[in-house]
């Protein structure tokens, strides 16, 4: 399917260009974030009557996993309050550009332009996550850091380093924002070619350069556009779009396929398999493993959960490629091989996220209400439903849910390997070579029914 | 730039406004906050209130962890449930002054019994009556019973008896000199009625049911209800729901006594079996009552003096024979 | 994305396997119809974790579940079933009711108990996990389809 360029419509350009919704919806996003970091200090301990945890590892991760990320890509990061602070110091102006502010600017040093950082950075939360998704202190903790963090790296700097280079969960928007049906795209590079400012990049009056550090000039998949739509408001030529496209069409790209992200979506799948066992599973040892942090259980939780993330699933499917290379005598390179193939990943991850999400999502919503009339836990009734009961909605229908997202995702992700593979072969030789990749699929695909619906 | 102004004014509002507007509506009134933990995270918190006599004390309750309640021990009030991350307020009223105390209604764990408080309630009694309220010593105080001496019984009946048996034996009971149940244990009582010439006829077994029946006409069904529900809610999680020292608490409670063990009186021994004939025979009405009320013997056994009403307790003794006696 | 698949005899055979998959009632539910059988379960909670943390019944089987909790106060919702139970360290809450639907059906805790209450779960299995087998069974038809029937 061809691109549909939205921005053609007047309406939907101007809307888009406009400041003003997008500030505001930022503005209230950084209150609503700062007020977690207070509801998670000075609130109730217990956690599903506190602001912090109800809005953040619910509401918030609801709306982001099964509405945002599959829908809208990185559209969270459009409106993340996190890079606020510091990117207004550093643009020394809320709107528009108005002359200098404040921050050193420092290029981001070279052997750091990878994601690697991020990967590190959300295995760490995935280690400590049982005490951080239950505990309001820690979470405001958290929340906290990344607000210090995300400020010092705006100060030092250029841009949006930390939002490219550090922050774990734009990692994982990133790399799964290339399944989803919206881009910003260049309508005709031959304009860009010829048009010597690069506004897009360099900035003009009207908007900043690409706080992604991205030329959108050769933009060609969404993983690292936070969708700002700063480049539609500089570009004087008009020639940046917004467009609707079909699901996964970067997956679809070939090339410039990287080590450092397949290896964010063996992450992204161990951590699903992890949680859905660990924290959705009837086993208590577990729970208590992952929760105990320091202890010797802990430690044997830590190291299986990196075992399986790094070793066990890469290497497993180091041999699948390996396998499927060799049936086919396949002239690309393992490593390339090994990277290209985990994009078959990006769907099957998603949907597993999406199908872990469903099951305690739907099961705590309704917290949401005492949540939002008490946020504090301190005895407030701000909207009346302060002591609604806490009563787990669609039960019975997740499960069906689940199976369905599942099953869809290991089509998809047959699909996207039988596409790489189509990148190299042709004929039964595609089959041949994403076979095992295929299997792999499909396994994990087994184990999370069995974990999530068993 | 009049843009940015009311920009800068839009995050100075709302991102400063609302937490700002959230800190201080935690006001202070002159309600008392309490927060409830497990006892062995803080337990109530405060837990020394000062009240005065006539003067209403407002409370707000929330629990930090997990469901607990709030009772004011001797108290007709009944219980509230303190819920986590919820607030349930009440009121006191005092209209004597003394030291009453507070506790939890709602096992929180092991330690839930040492979860307690105290308010301390001072002025001048009101009242419409000018009588003043006299203390009885409890009986073994009065009877200057050794609570922590062993008890066991030198008989001790085959089956459990049965007071409905007995009173299919047609025997008048008060043709024999009443014994006085408070004082005297089972196995006594067993003895003056197998020594009464109108039992002769009978057998060992029956006249154990006599003893069935005497403890069952020294009570009614509405104090045996009463005392279930006591059992239940203070006392089965140690002891058991079937009496016999097994509560589900129990296992977190040290060892059974060795015998030639010298109990120190700071460790934690099991249970007592309530169905255990041998050492519940050989124990009276006043002893039972003395243990309830003083707690201890170096076993870890709660003291229910300051929570309990000298009702309360007579029902909770009437209630715990059911486990040597059919009704 | 999937402009080139044509109506193939193979996808009109593979269409059919998966509504066979999804259809087809389930062998074990048809031989376990008769028994209809009286179940006792004692289930201890403590915080997190329920044990036994899966039991499995027949369908319309009479299942009585006793809730016996060990530590603090804890719940038991049936996912499904919606049914709830609360019981005090001391005091058995006994849940009865005909398991009449079939399937995998979760019970997680309905008191909060601590932090990771939201997390305290076990499983109740009414017969065979139909849900389960249909999906295993279309997943490895998905897999066959993404072998044989695509063209490229």
């Amino acid at each position: 399917m061809t691109p549909i360029e939205l921005t053609r419509s007047p309406i939907v350009k101007a809307a888009l260009r406009a400041r003003w919704p997008q500030f505001v919806i930022r503005v209230i996003a950084l209150a609503g974030f700062v007020f977690a970091i207070l509801s998670g200090f000075i609130g109730t301990p217990v956690g599903n009557h506190n602001f912090s945890i109800v809005f953040v590892w619910i509401v918030w991760w609801a709306l982001l996993m099964l509405i945002v990320v599959p829908f809208l890509g990185r559209g969270w990061c459009a409106v993340c309050p996190i890079p606020l602070p510091g990117e207004w110091l550093q643009n020394g102006a809320l709107l528009k550009p108005r002359g200098k502010g404040f921050g050193l600017n420092r290029k981001w040093p070279r052997r750091f332009r990878n994601i690697w950082l991020q990967n590190i950075a959300f295995t760490l939360l995935a280690l400590f996550s049982a005490v951080v998704l239950t505990q309001p202190g820690v979470t405001g903790l958290v929340l906290l850091l990344f607000l210090i963090v995300a400020l010092a790296t705006s100060l030092i700097f250029e841009r949006r380093a930390f939002c490219r280079y550090l922050c774990p969960v734009g990692g994982f928007i990133g790399l799964y924002s290339q399944v989803a049906p919206v881009e910003v795209r260049v309508k005709d590079p031959a304009v860009c070619a010829v048009h010597t400012e690069k506004s897009c990049y360099t900035g003009s009056k009207d908007g900043y350069g690409c706080p992604w550090l991205i030329y959108p000039g050769t933009l060609t998949r969404n993983i690292n556009c936070g969708l700002c739509l700063e480049c539609l408001r500089t570009c004087t030529q008009d020639n940046v779009a917004f467009n609707l496209r079909s699901f996964g069409a970067d997956l679809k790209q070939p090339g410039g396929r990287r080590l450092d992200e397949a290896f964010k979506a063996f992450i992204m799948l161990g951590a699903a398999l992890i949680y859905s066992a660990v924290m959705l599973g009837p086993w208590g040892a577990l729970k208590s493993a992952a929760y105990s942090i320091g202890t010797p259980q802990w430690l044997v939780y830590a190291l299986s959960l990196l075992g399986l993330i790094y070793i066990v699933l890469p290497g497993t499917f180091l041999i699948a490629v390996a396998v499927g290379r060799t049936l086919t005598k396949s002239k690309e390179t393992l490593k390339k091989s090994f990277s290209a193939f985990a994009y078959a990943l990006v769907p099957l991850g998603l949907m597993a996220w999406i199908a872990f999400s469903l099951s305690f999502v739907f099961a705590s919503l309704s917290y949401l209400w005492p949540a939002l009339s008490d946020p504090l836990g301190a005895g407030w009734n701000l909207f009346g439903t302060a002591h609604v009961a806490w009563q787990p909605y669609l039960m019975s229908i997740v499960p069906f849910l689940q199976a369905g997202v599942l099953i869809g995702g290991l089509w998809w992700a047959c699909m996207t390997a039988r596409r790489i593979a189509a990148e190299q072969q042709t004929g039964r030789a595609i089959t041949l070579q994403a076979l095992p990749v295929m299997g792999f699929c499909f396994i994990t695909t087994t184990g999370l029914l069995g974990l999530l619906i068993g | 730039m009049k843009a940015e102004r009311i920009a800068l004014l839009l995050v100075i509002v709302l991102v400063m406004g609302v937490p700002l507007a959230a800190v201080l509506a935690r006001s202070n009134s002159d309600t008392i906050e309490i927060h409830a933990q497990m006892a062995d995270n803080g337990g109530w918190t405060p837990s020394d209130l000062k009240a005065q006599v006539g003067q209403p004390l407002h409370l707000r309750l929330t629990s930090d962890d997990v469901m607990h309640g709030f009772a004011v021990g001797q108290s007709d009030a009944p219980a509230l449930d303190v819920l986590p991350g919820q607030w349930t307020t009440t009121t006191l009223l005092f209209d004597q002054p003394g030291k009453y105390t507070f506790y939890c209604t709602r096992w929180c764990g092991p330690s839930h019994w040492r979860m307690r408080g105290t308010i301390e309630v001072t002025g001048a009694a009101t009242g419409a009556t000018t009588e003043t309220i006299t203390t009885t010593a409890p009986l073994y105080v009065t009877l200057n019973l050794d609570l922590d001496a062993p008890h066991p019984s030198d008989v001790v009946p085959n089956e459990k008896p049965s007071a409905a048996r007995g009173v299919s034996l047609g025997v008048i009971l008060d043709r024999i000199a009443a014994p006085d149940r408070t004082q005297t244990s089972g196995a006594q009582v067993w003895h003056q009625l197998r020594s009464s010439s109108i039992t002769q006829h009978l057998s060992d077994e029956q006249v154990w049911d006599l003893v069935a029946l005497t403890w069952r006409s020294n009570t009614t069904p509405e104090r045996l209800a009463e005392g279930q529900q006591l059992y239940a809610q203070n006392c089965a999680a140690c002891h058991g729901e079937t009496g016999k020292g097994d509560g589900v608490i129990a296992p977190s409670l040290k060892k059974t006594p060795m015998p030639g063990m010298t109990m120190t009186g700071h460790e934690t021994v099991a249970p007592i079996d309530f169905t255990d004939a041998k050492n519940m025979l050989g124990a009276s009405d006043a002893i039972l009552e003395g243990k309830i009320i003083r707690g201890g013997m170096g076993t870890g056994m709660p003291y229910w003096g300051p929570i309990f009403t000298a009702e309360q307790i007579q029902a909770l003794v009437d209630y715990v024979w059911t486990f040597q006696f059919e009704r | 994305m999937m402009r080139r698949i044509r109506l193939s005899p193979r996808w009109i055979l593979i269409g059919l396997l998966a509504l066979v998959i999804v259809v087809v009632p389930s062998p074990i539910a048809l031989a376990a119809r008769a028994a209809r059988a009286e179940r006792h379960f004692r289930i201890e909670a403590s915080s997190f974790q329920y044990t036994p943390e899966a039991l499995q019944v027949n369908p319309g089987d009479h299942v009585t579940i006793d809730l016996v909790s060990t530590d603090v106060v804890h719940g038991l919702y049936i996912d499904g079933y919606d049914l709830n139970v609360t019981a005090d360290p001391g005091q058995t809450a006994t849940l009865s009711f005909v398991a009449d639907q079939s399937g995998a059906f979760r019970f997680r805790c309905s008191v909060t108990c601590g932090a990771l209450h939201p997390f305290m779960i076990g499983k109740l299995d009414v017969g065979s996990n139909d849900l389960l087998w249909r999906a295993i069974g279309l997943s490895a038809l998905a897999l066959v389809a993404g072998v044989w029937v695509v063209r490229r």
